[in-house]
């Protein structure tokens, strides 16, 4: 298979990966800072909104991003010698935006102000360290992409960290894994859990505290251990690894003959994990592309630049807008010309509200990733069917309905009229069963918020969640006229949308 | 008196379409009612009326009804509404004291409160079935054919006309009023039918056909500009205003999951990206609720327990004591006064008192305290007030 850039050739390739460069990358000027057919931006757009790009093995990574390769790349068993469709659930070489200047979200804290919320973060974190307790066998190294462990080691590190063996717990636990895994955190498949591509973004400086962390964590206890708790979502039949008594598997074979076999005398070394060769190929490695912001911050002192990268970070990550007066560089329009190009190579734009400032998808390269992904093959990256139609309900409930009633005057999609699941769950032809899981999506997205019942008036529910801060003026326009197209294609309003669109 | 602007406003929009209804029958301009809580009145006895039954109602069960509406302002309407006939005496006779509502004024009402909702468009809705309905009888002329398309003609016309002068007014009215005033492309295909089939029967009345279509097609291009300005202007959500909220529900509730899932498909929204930095997830693991420990046994004596003793043995002794302190403080008597037996301080009064008390309620003993209803005071002395009562020896004899 050709690997040209520029040629669309959706039906060869992979239907489940995302193919970056379909959109004539720059090949004519590729050192130039600039970035004339916005690829970049538009690979960073696509990083954004579907979560780490997959590469192929010999494609580079645009500027701006860390290119992981090896870190799942081991071949499992019965898949390792078969044809190129065998690789459709694991991509050897993964891309992560990185942020300039090695600062990371944290630095919201200095300002004191709110990430999207983590749902049940202390638990999730909590089970992201037994993982890494699990996984993170040899402490010389990085974490990432360390060894792959079994669901059963992970749980029974999570078992020894907390304490206690119940099976609430438990099921929590396996919640906050699927969390992982749907956040690029963890990588699973099957009983097999390996640290995910996002492990790689941890800076180097705060390797130590994480270090130190897994030394005193305590780790699998065998005794009540991976017999009784064989998973109920092991995929893909793949013999279980808890099968494996602990005494055989610490033998068994090569495998775990450079890195600290005595920490994962369990059931880590299950024959269906690693390969017949070494369990990390060779390729596995971590660079990062050229930054794509210097050319525009070199020309600034040390401490704009810091404010240039704070504001970056704080519109990009902050739950809500942040106001002009916490960040030079939202204030001083000069400033701020320089933030919104920075913002622009990465397909982003500034989203204005009165003193507050975040930012959002720019129009246009939402409108090409959109019909990027139409062209594409098979299933379609994003939300499902099922999770567009509940979010569509909760705005016809949340906002349409309060607005048709005159309850609300600020014009923005966010609302504090939540509806409750019961209108959901039966007043509307959704199934039942989608429901519950599209609600749990979107809420973990920061699409919907929930809201807590504070009494018999004020019944809980979901309104739109803090993402809707980050839709432009042109998307909130125009999720406006779809939604009256939808609900009145009849009324004179919609005859007039969709004149005005031809 | 309204109390806010706003809702001067809301009475002042409510007053504009009464008199805009009422113009033609009205004789001055003064004639209709100047306060929206005027026709309250009316529909609160119409309600009254229709509970009455067939005694109907006097005038003070008419004030009743009303109660809650001023006096000079019910008398006032009733003068009117009666003076219109709206309300009758049940037999036109003097001294009549019962009084009968019109049908007819009910379904006025009924009418005026459905225009003040849709400015008229549901009436014509069913003005256009009903007409669809006459052309289409065998017994209607062609006179009458005429007559009810020159009248389509002139409604539609007029139609258009408000809302052209509304789009090219301010957008604020616009918003307000249009809603009620453009029409549905079902109003205007159902007078393109109606239109067909009177040219098919009445060939002959082309010309007039010709009038009604170019009022029609006047009227859809009034309703689509009006809707375009709208469209342009309204911000990112306040168009969602234009539909009224049970198109919304409907729509909830009728729309297969692709038509809705559809409404979103062409957005980007961010996927779940949640950071966990290592000294948060550090924090978390510090943070971990531990198992509560094992509760240790609380300590127990070494010494053997017996167990619990048998309670009438140990009261023999108590008895016994209860009895000499009622002996000593009879003193041999049969009864005497607790003034005289509670002496001395507190402390030893109460003593003494419980175990009189004790002693009293012993049915075993054969000593009996007597209460009176009195109570001596005395401010200065010690205790400062106390109740009257005796100890009594109870004769057992009997």
């Amino acid at each position: 298979m050709a690997e040209i850039p520029g040629t669309q050739n959706p039906g060869t390739q992979n239907p489940g990966i995302e193919t970056p460069g379909t959109e004539n990358p720059n090949t004519k000027n590729p050192g130039a800072e600039v970035d004339p057919g916005g690829a970049a931006a538009l690979e960073h757009a696509r990083a954004r909104a579907h979560g780490p790009l997959a590469l192929r093995l010999a494609e580079p990574a645009p500027p701006g991003f860390v290119r992981l390769s090896g870190g799942d790349a081991t071949p499992v068993a019965g898949e390792g010698a078969a044809g190129p469709g065998a690789a459709s659930t694991r991509t050897p070489v993964v891309a992560l935006p990185v942020w300039p200047d090695g600062v990371t979200p944290s630095v919201l804290d200095e300002y004191g102000l709110a990430p999207v919320p983590v749902e049940r973060s202390g638990e999730t974190r909590r089970v992201l360290a037994a993982c890494l307790r699990a996984c993170w066998t040899d402490l010389a190294a990085e974490p990432w992409p360390g060894a792959p462990a079994s669901i059963s080691d992970v749980l029974a590190c999570y078992r020894a960290l907390t304490g206690r063996g119940d099976d609430m717990t438990r099921s929590w636990a396996v919640g906050a894994l699927r969390r992982l895994a749907d956040t690029g955190w963890i990588i699973r498949s099957g009983d097999v859990v390996r640290l995910g591509p996002r492990c790689a973004t941890w800076p180097p400086e705060s390797h130590a505290v994480l270090r130190e962390l897994v030394r005193r964590l305590p780790g699998p206890q065998p005794a009540d251990g991976p017999a009784t708790l064989s998973l109920e979502e092991s995929g893909s039949g793949d013999p279980a690894p808890s099968d494996l008594a602990p005494s055989e598997t610490a033998t068994s074979g090569p495998v775990l003959s450079d890195t600290a076999s005595s920490v994962t005398a369990s059931s880590v070394a299950a024959p269906s994990v690693t390969g017949p060769s070494d369990h990390r190929p060779v390729s596995a490695g971590r660079d990062e592309t050229s930054p794509d912001f210097d050319g525009l911050l070199s020309p600034y002192d040390e401490r704009r630049r810091a404010e240039l990268v704070a504001a970056l970070m704080a519109v990009e990550h902050a739950a809500e807008p942040v106001h002009e007066a916490r960040f030079a560089a939202l204030r001083d329009p000069a400033l701020r010309r320089t933030l919104a190009e920075m913002l622009a190579r990465r397909g982003r734009t500034l989203i204005q509200r009165r003193d507050t400032w975040i930012s959002g998808y720019d129009d246009a390269v939402a409108a090409r990733l959109i019909g990027a992904s139409r062209r594409t093959a098979g299933a379609r990256p994003g939300l499902t069917e099922g999770e567009r139609a509940v979010l569509t309900l909760v705005l016809v409930h949340s906002v349409a309905i309060p607005r048709a009633d005159g309850l609300l005057s600020e014009d923005t999609w966010l609302s504090p009229y939540p509806v409750a699941v019961e209108e959901l769950r039966r007043r509307t032809l959704l199934p039942i069963g989608e429901l519950e899981s599209a609600l749990r999506t979107l809420r973990q997205v920061g699409l919907l918020t929930q809201v807590k019942a504070v009494s018999e008036e004020a019944p809980g529910g979901y309104v739109p969640g803090p993402q809707f801060h980050r839709l432009t003026a042109a998307a909130r326009r125009r999720l406006q006229e779809e939604l009256i197209l939808a609900a009145g294609p009849q009324t004179p309003l919609a005859t007039a949308i969709r004149s005005r669109r031809a | 008196m309204p109390e806010t602007l706003d809702a001067a406003l809301t009475d002042e929009a409510v007053l504009a379409t009464y008199r805009r209804m009422f113009a033609a029958l009205a004789r001055d301009s003064g004639a209709v009612v100047d306060d929206p809580a005027l026709v309250d009145i009316a529909e609160t006895l119409f309600d009254a009326f229709a509970e009455a039954g067939e005694e109907w109602l006097t005038h003070e069960q008419m004030r009743h009804a009303c109660r809650t509406h001023p006096t000079d302002q019910f008398e006032n309407r009733l003068r009117v509404l009666r003076g219109l006939g709206a309300i009758r005496e049940v037999f036109p006779k003097p001294n009549q004291l019962r009084y009968r509502a019109s049908f007819t004024s009910v379904v006025g009402l009924m009418f005026i409160r459905r225009m003040m909702d849709d400015g008229g468009q549901s009436e014509m809705h069913r003005l256009l079935a009903l007409e669809d309905l006459n052309v289409a009888d065998p017994s209607t002329t062609m006179e009458e054919a005429r007559q009810s398309a020159g009248n389509l003609a002139r409604a539609f016309r007029l139609w258009a006309l408000e809302l052209i002068t509304l789009t090219n007014g301010t957008i604020e009215e616009l918003r307000e009023q249009a809603p009620k005033l453009w029409g549905t492309e079902e109003i205007a295909r159902r007078a393109q039918s109606l239109h067909g089939t009177i040219l098919r029967r009445w060939p002959g009345l082309d010309r007039t056909c010709t009038e009604l279509r170019a009022a029609i097609y006047a009227y859809s291009d009034a309703s689509r500009r009006a809707a375009g300005r709208l469209a342009d202007s309204a911000g990112t959500t306040r168009n969602l205003t234009l539909l009224p909220a049970e198109t919304w529900r409907t729509f909830a509730q009728t729309a297969s999951k692709e038509r809705l899932a559809a409404v979103l498909d062409g957005f980007v929204f961010d996927a779940p990206a949640p950071w966990h930095d290592p000294a948060a997830i550090a924090t978390a693991v510090d943070e971990a609720p531990r198992p509560a420990p094992v509760r240790p046994a609380p300590p127990r004596s070494p010494l053997p327990d017996t167990g619990p003793v048998d309670y009438a043995d140990g009261g023999v002794a108590g008895l016994d004591r209860l009895t000499a302190v009622a002996e000593s403080a009879l003193g041999g008597r049969a009864a005497v006064a607790l003034a005289e037996v509670l002496t001395g301080d507190w402390a030893s009064m109460r003593r003494v008192l419980a175990d009189l008390a004790s002693a009293d309620l012993r049915p075993e003993l054969p000593y009996r305290l007597c209460w009176s209803d009195a109570l001596s005071a005395d401010p200065g002395g010690h205790p400062s007030w106390r109740s009257d009562g005796t100890l009594e020896r109870v004769t057992t004899d009997g």
